[in-house]
């Protein structure tokens, strides 16, 4: 795994193709540039030992998260909120094959030498763009030969095809206040549109469900959507007023993804493996990947764990101290002895930087997406940080060789 | 002209503060539904600063093409408009609570005019906000929210602007909104300090307070 620089004289085109042609919306965070000056190279066999791994752990994470919905009092350790435990009774009838299950896995390479993975975004993971047209751009200004990518877009919107009926309509939800998930959503209902799908832009509480079907009440946009793609995270779609959501939880309107994610997504998802394990559920590429994961008070005087919350994103509120700024570390510790259920410990992992051409060093995080079990390309962000959050570069992957 | 040509006029590679220009409302113009054609981007107002003001950043926070036209008012004063405008399109057909189209439009249209003018490569900046940008009232479910927020991220930090010889914010508007607040109490409390203007009179200087619960959304 290597860094490889967009050319000097090059660079400021790319950063303006990436925003326009490449729904990069949000170049900029605070002072630091979000898109990388390199792009990421890594070896096919790299890639091999990825593509197997994140295939594992998305069986596992199937698996699993299809037993819990089965016995849902098994997943008490997960400490779900009350409201969303109040509604985990209608999956019953969740049948995985009608829904599209995405999910993308974030690993770190170590100075073990080894991967460690630090997440699953089970819910909704981002990134799409970045994981489609930042490396078809990368690799024309690097070399056409030399490197190919794994178009994370082409394979989700094959998956799309197989489950939605022709020109159906798809309902993108999210939150319409924000570019930054418009940008996401925006790319796919641009690439489906190709498809001849129909695209609805909408918020969470613009849908409606009857006898378990899924109904936009958009002005001028108003009747049965076939396919709901949700960027609008659960733990925040509960929140919504008046309450209009149970319905994404029985609905057999095609979804990507389903609430049933919502057992994986929070980070004390580990603290239901050993259940898991003793019902013969198989957790080995889990246990090998993500570091020991404790309950808050287990980890008490013990050295080495940071503290992580159940529902963070990007990398906020991750208590290692010399990524934090100011206050904020105090901030977080006295956040995690207020509410610990509300957060985990587990084990640090040193992640080895790379080193970019002028010997400055960088973090990775790979994110690598399966979608329905088979791996779906990368997406990575960098950063001087050892926690990769907000003020991370984006930057393209690209796999040395010949396409497979 | 095209949104990207617009976006290269207001954000030059390589000047001073143009980073923080957001692309948002120049990648959509080719989506815009509703037709406006705007013949120019007059100003309707002035915006009265004296040359003492050389070491203040400028936050126009006016309602949409009006804040576009003062950012070429400022232009013409020797600084450099950096609109931040992030608010999405509305989907097709939808009633929306915001009309962020009439911004792009006046971005294409002061593209035009910003062309002409001969700006300092170190001109201090101007960043341009849309005050209509908190309309999020919905008279029912079925409209389309597209009303948004500028966060701390959305700007520099306040070490990067003392670094870069701000000592002053300057902010042109009715009044303080909410979320601008909250960036500006951090800027304060970096001893940067803030004024405010409503384009007419002298900029007063003003202590924001910090924000309270039931104050933040």
């Amino acid at each position: 795994m290597k860094l490889i620089p967009i050319p000097e004289d090059k660079y400021d085109e790319y950063r303006i193709t990436l925003m326009f042609d490449c729904y990069k919306w949000d170049p900029q965070f605070l002072d630091n540039n979000t898109i990388a000056k390199y792009a990421l190279v890594i070896t096919k066999e790299e890639h091999k030992e990825l593509e197997r791994l994140t295939e594992h752990l998305d069986k596992e994470t199937q698996e699993a998260e299809v037993f819990l919905n089965k016995n849902p009092k098994l997943a008490i350790p997960l400490a779900l909120t009350k409201k969303v435990s109040n509604e985990l009774k209608r999956m019953n009838n969740y049948d995985s094959d009608k829904h599209i299950r995405l999910m993308r896995y974030d690993f770190h390479p170590t100075v073990e030498g080894k991967w460690a993975v630090s997440e699953v975004n089970s819910d909704v993971p981002g990134g799409f763009a970045e994981g489609s047209l930042m490396p078809k751009e990368a690799k024309a200004l690097l070399g056409e030969s030399k490197y190919w990518y794994r178009c994370f877009g082409d394979i989700l919107v094959n998956a799309i095809k197989k489950k939605v009926i022709k020109s159906g309509r798809i309902m993108l939800v999210h939150c319409t206040s924000y570019s930054d998930d418009r940008q996401v959503m925006q790319f796919l209902g641009d690439r489906l549109k190709q498809e001849g799908f129909r695209i609805i832009y909408g918020a969470a509480d613009h849908l409606r469900f009857k006898d378990n079907k899924a109904f936009c009440i958009l002005d001028d946009n108003e009747g049965e959507v076939n396919a709901i793609i949700r960027f609008t995270p659960l733990e925040w779609l509960v929140d919504i007023k008046p309450k209009k959501w149970q319905g994404y939880f029985d609905t057999n309107t095609v979804s990507c993804n389903h609430p049933i994610a919502i057992y994986a997504q929070t980070k004390r998802f580990p603290l239901v493996w050993d259940v898991l394990e003793k019902n013969g559920i198989n957790m080995s590429t889990w246990r090998e990947l993500l570091p020991e994961t404790l309950e808050v008070k287990d980890a008490k005087g013990k050295e080495g764990y940071i503290y992580k919350p159940a529902y963070g994103r990007v990398g906020e509120k991750i208590s290692i101290k010399e990524a934090c700024k100011e206050d904020e570390y105090k901030q977080i510790m006295s956040e995690v002895k207020r509410h610990p259920k509300k957060y985990l410990a587990q084990k640090k992992f040193i992640s080895k930087p790379l080193v970019g051409t002028d010997g400055e060093k960088f973090h990775v995080c790979l994110g690598s997406y399966a979608v329905d079990g088979v791996h779906a390309g990368y997406y990575a962000r960098i950063s001087r940080s050892p926690r990769i959050d907000s003020n991370a570069a984006d930057i393209p992957v690209l796999i040395e060789g010949e396409e497979e | 002209m095209a949104g990207k040509e617009a976006y290269k006029i207001w954000a030059p590679a390589g000047k001073k503060w143009v980073d923080w220009v957001r692309p948002v409302p120049f990648v959509a113009i080719n989506e815009y539904s509703k037709g406006y054609t705007l013949s120019s981007v007059a100003a309707n107002r002035g915006v009265f600063l004296e040359a003492t003001y050389e070491d203040a950043a400028i936050i126009v926070d006016l309602p949409g093409e009006q804040s576009v036209a003062a950012g070429i008012v400022l232009a013409k004063l020797g600084y450099r408009p950096i609109p931040i405008y992030n608010g999405t399109i509305e989907q097709q057909g939808a009633r929306a609570t915001v009309d962020n189209q009439s911004v792009g439009v006046a971005l294409l249209l002061g593209a035009g005019e910003l062309k002409s003018i001969n700006l300092d490569d170190d001109a201090m900046p101007a960043f341009l906000l849309d005050s209509n940008r908190l309309h999020r009232y919905k008279m029912d479910a079925s409209i389309f929210d597209n009303s948004w927020d500028v966060y701390p991220q959305d700007m520099p930090s306040a070490e990067y602007m003392l670094d870069n010889g701000v000592h002053r914010v300057v902010v042109v508007s009715e009044e303080f909104s909410k979320d601008l607040k909250k960036i500006l109490y951090v800027y304060q409390k970096k001893n940067i300090e803030i004024f405010l203007t409503d384009g007419y009179e002298v900029p007063k200087k003003i202590t924001i307070r910090k924000l309270f619960c039931k104050d933040k959304d």
